[in-house]
């Protein structure tokens, strides 16, 4: 059993001015869903009316940069667990040994985990579709923990989601990891360590990081729809539509989270700097 | 978000909730796998509407219900649209848009309600499971699987720091809406990053409070995960009849109608 005294008790009351359901423009998961059928027939009036029957249709907040629930064949969905596990493993291996060097390093990786699954939750303004959508969190994730932690977080994040907010799912959460905790994390430490070594100031490489690491998380959602849903089509001509149709947003909403990701280590950075000097982070930042 | 996202309801006592929580993960789990399988709508169909009326009978709020499957219905819509007018050669009628003819196809038809009902089956397990079955019995469970002590040690204190923190972010956030602080894109931008930036240093903060008050109820680096009890007679009982449930369906379903 669980020792639920061992955790701190805090008096938790319901979010007064959280996060509300925003009309999003447009589902990422459904427009993709969409694009992948048109794939198969490569006509534009179909993308527009994907477009449209979206912009009618959606009212929830759009988190649905997870592939959702029933989606994918479950071959496709065991072979992307397959290709996630290794990468959660070495993750938790990873937080074995720094735990060993830090006590209070597990405390850490479930708050900032908390933070950035939070973070990720918070409507972000898309000006190219004129309301709101949503960051995905793992380039400031990996730059603060690291990207083999991100990956175990964004593996717990992901199963939160599905299980209490119906957003990706449960035979889909080895795909959605792998976009998210693997192709974005990796993408966004690495741009920034890289950017870093080339002599870029450190707001100029987190802008880069995360709005590549964004941009990573939804290139390989695609081609992980492509992969699954291509059919008899061509692989090339669908992963190249669902890419397209991804465009109108995620363009900006990537610009955004660099924003986002440059502004939150300006805000560490200026406030708190000495967190960045005493935390065992992933080193990058 | 905070009625969205929490588990308050799983704290009722009513049947679902007292079923061993391995019980109903591996039931899910089964489910769901059927459901995807499936090769007709019945039977997804026939998950999706089970799991809402057990839901009804549950007497969750409907709004939430209607929350949390806002996005799967959405996703239903697109599915159905799309394939309908991309697939198969059998016409149904034709559409004039924006000066572009299509033309849906009744093969088309049945592929997109097949690939959305499976959506909707599959989520509407999910669904139920987290509204009858608290987080931290669900971690256990997952223990009880021989997931890693790691990840779950690292989950419980995740799901329960969220909630911590969706308050504090909140009166944030709702302090610099009364500074206007949203009242233009570029200020909004500043004040998102403000807000996101304030959040990371608080779970910092908190994450050193957090292990002090760990240490002080006794933690040394792992939190103490007891053996879980042996599944009673009842609980394996319902499993095996669950689970025989599921296979019969499906055996009916896709291969006892019509052949």
């Amino acid at each position: 059993m669980i020792d639920d005294r061992i955790i701190t008790r805090t008096t938790v009351t319901p979010a007064k001015a959280g996060v509300q359901g925003n009309r999003a423009p447009l589902s990422r998961l459904s427009r993709t869903d969409g694009i992948a059928a048109v794939g198969k027939g490569g006509t534009a009036p179909l993308f527009f009316l994907s477009l449209v029957v979206s912009l009618c249709a959606l009212p929830a907040p759009a988190f649905a940069m997870h592939i959702s629930e029933g989606i994918l064949p479950i071959s496709w969905a065991v072979l992307w667990y397959a290709v996630a596990l290794p990468f959660v493993a070495w993750g938790l291996r990873d937080l074995r040994r720094r735990s060993e060097e830090t006590p209070w390093f597990k405390p850490l990786v479930g708050l900032v985990g908390a933070a950035v699954f939070l973070i990720s939750c918070m409507p972000i303004p898309v000006p190219s579709a004129g309301t709101c959508s949503h960051p995905s969190g793992t380039g400031i994730a990996a730059i603060l923990i690291g990207p083999g932690l991100t990956a175990v977080v964004a593996s717990i994040a992901l199963t939160l989601q599905a299980l209490f907010l119906a957003h990706g799912g449960i035979t889909t959460l080895g795909a959605n990891i792998v976009s998210m905790g693997v192709a974005g994390a990796w993408v966004g430490w690495g741009v920034f360590t890289a950017a870093r070594r080339l002599g870029l100031p450190w707001f100029a490489a987190a802008f880069l990081a995360g709005i590549l690491s964004d941009w990573a998380t939804y290139a390989t959602t695609s081609l992980e729809l492509a992969a699954a849903l291509h059919g008899d089509g061509s692989f090339t001509a669908m992963f190249s539509l669902i890419l397209l149709a991804f465009v109108p947003t995620q363009l900006p909403l990537g610009i955004l989270e660099g924003f986002l990701c440059a502004g939150v280590l300006k805000f560490i950075r200026s406030r708190r700097p000495e967190l960045l000097r005493t935390v065992p982070t992933g080193g990058a930042a | 978000m905070f009625e969205l996202f929490s588990d308050i309801f799983t704290y009722r006592d009513n049947a679902l909730t007292r079923i061993d929580p391995r019980v109903k993960l591996l039931v899910a789990l089964a489910a769901i796998i059927a459901v995807v399988t499936a090769a007709r709508p019945i039977l997804p169909l026939g998950v999706f509407v089970l799991c809402l009326g057990t839901i009804a009978i549950l007497r969750i709020p409907a709004k939430l219900v209607a929350l949390r499957l806002a996005a799967p219905f959405s996703t239903v819509a697109i599915l159905v649209v799309i394939q309908t007018f991309i697939t198969g050669t059998t016409p149904l009628f034709t559409l004039t848009l924006g000066g572009w003819t299509l033309t849906a196809k009744a093969e088309g038809l049945r592929q997109g309600l097949l690939l959305g009902t499976r959506v909707l089956g599959a989520i509407s397990i999910v669904l139920l499971l987290g509204i009858a079955t608290p987080a931290h019995r669900i971690f256990q469970a997952l223990r009880g699987f021989r997931i890693s002590k790691d990840w779950v040690e690292i989950a419980i204190l995740m799901y329960r720091y969220i909630f911590v923190l969706m308050d504090r972010a909140g009166d944030l956030a709702a302090a610099q809406r009364l500074r206007l602080g949203y009242t233009a894109p570029r200020r909004a931008l500043a004040s998102f990053t403000a807000l996101a930036g304030a959040t990371v240093v608080h779970s910092f903060e908190q994450a050193g409070r957090t292990h002090d008050a760990m240490r002080l109820r006794g933690y040394r680096g792992t939190m103490p995960f007891g053996p879980l009890p042996a599944l009673g007679r009842r609980n394996r009982g319902l499993l095996v009849l669950l689970l025989t449930v599921i296979a019969a369906a499906y055996g009916f379903f896709e291969w006892g109608i019509n052949g």
